[in-house]
């Protein structure tokens, strides 16, 4: 009498043929998705260098577009921001006055929490960034007030590289209180 | 003379037997005919042997499978014609496809049928959805197929959507960027997944190549294949037309 607990020949072979494939299947499923996933890229690297901190004035403001960058000098120092848009990730483009037609339409616009401005009736215009995809706009210093962009744009490391240059890597994100000093 | 009668009667016979070879069953003079060809020929088979002319009204169906068929087999064609000049590489793909509207004769009527016909089969995809929906021709038994068909849907959508970056102009470029970012959102696999559609963290050269690649061969060849399935369904299940 054969032990009932006992496996057939043919379901131990069923088995073994349906675990075998089932493990070359999760092997095939693996090695695609590994292939298609780059290891090397070959984009723009991360880190520039732009010009020596001299160039930029105390107060301005300068639109690396290629890089994607904003480099603003003020009185406590340097800062880079990263511009792309935390929205959906278009480009945001500078304006000398991204405020004056929401105060003019009514729309209240709130304070800068950074820098304390303000866009009132007595002073509408502030400079910033508008979104040309779904119309989010920052200040100037990358804090947004309108659109559907979720958070400030990313504020970025730069330095001085030992040839006097700034050296700018946009694959680190720093503080929004990073300021550097030259 | 004998001679050549008999060679031209041999000649006949062989071509008599070529044709009699494609064309088995004479002219369908009568409905046996008619559907015994329609049995045994592989193109024709798509077709049911006898139809109500009720299944198949106007009204009814308005078409809009048999259009989106259609509009399938245009975009394969004039995007067929389209691959002779176009090269998807950033440095070439917008020249490329400039040099279709103004270089490459009747390159602009290829090209605007591609992207018409891309329009309106998003439309007519969609169109015949809502009509299988509110004809209630979904239900039993035919839920398989509905479930084929939003696949389709789906695939359509995506082919748009990949053929939308190929011109690469900034519309494209943008689109895709907002496109593929939306995927980012998703939670833990979101960034892997963007990084996986457009190869990269911008939207460049792997972006493009991908993009081709799946529009061109990938998505449709899973529409095709889809649709095979989805038209044997519905001669399977039968056409769900009142009587």
């Amino acid at each position: 009498m054969e032990d009932s607990r006992e496996m057939s020949r043919r379901s131990f072979l069923a088995i073994t043929g349906w675990v075998g494939f089932s493990v070359a299947s999760a092997i095939a499923l693996y090695q695609s998705l590994k292939f298609i996933y780059p290891n090397a890229t070959y984009e723009d690297p991360p880190a520039f260098k732009a010009d020596a901190p001299t160039v930029y004035a105390v107060g301005s403001t300068t639109v690396l577009i290629d890089k994607r960058v904003v480099i603003n000098h003020d009185p406590n120092g340097f800062y880079a921001i990263s511009l792309i848009c935390t929205h959906l990730g278009c480009t945001p483009r500078y304006f000398d006055d991204v405020t004056s037609d929401l105060v003019n339409a009514g729309t209240s616009i709130s304070k800068d929490p950074d820098t304390g401005q303000q866009a009132t009736k007595a002073n509408a215009a502030l400079p910033g960034f508008k979104c040309p995809c779904h119309g989010s706009r920052y200040f100037r210093d990358a804090i947004n007030f309108f659109g559907p962009a979720p958070r400030p744009m990313d504020r970025v490391h730069l330095e001085v590289a030992p040839d006097g240059k700034l050296l700018i890597d946009r694959s680190v994100i720093v503080d929004r209180a990073f300021r550097l000093k030259v | 003379m004998t001679v050549i009668r008999a060679a031209l009667d041999e000649m006949f016979a062989v071509i008599g037997q070529m044709v009699g070879s494609v064309f088995r069953h004479g002219l369908p003079l009568t409905d046996k005919i008619a559907a015994r060809t329609a049995l045994t020929n592989f193109f024709l088979h798509i077709h049911p042997v006898r139809v109500r002319r009720s299944w198949i009204r106007m009204s009814y169906t308005l078409c809009l499978g048999g259009l989106s068929f259609f509009l399938f087999i245009v975009l394969t064609v004039t995007g067929l014609f389209l691959m002779f000049y176009y090269v998807p590489s950033t440095s070439h793909a917008y020249q490329d496809m400039r040099d279709l509207q103004f270089v490459v004769t009747f390159g602009g009527v290829i090209r605007n049928m591609h992207r018409w016909a891309a329009h309106a089969m998003v439309i007519t995809v969609w169109l015949h959805m809502a009509r299988v929906f509110l004809t209630g021709s979904y239900k039993k038994p035919r839920e398989f197929n509905w479930g084929v068909g939003t696949l389709l849907l789906l695939i359509t959508l995506l082919l748009s959507f990949t053929g939308y970056l190929l011109p690469w102009d900034q519309l494209s470029i943008w689109a895709v960027t907002v496109g593929t970012n939306m995927a980012k959102y998703a939670p833990i696999a979101g960034p892997y997944t963007r990084y996986l559609l457009i190869g990269g963290r911008v939207v460049g050269d792997n972006a493009l190549l991908r993009f081709y690649v799946l529009h061109v061969v990938g998505l449709p060849l899973a529409a095709f294949l889809l649709m095979v399935v989805h038209f044997w369904r519905v001669r399977k299940d039968g056409f769900s037309g009142g009587l």
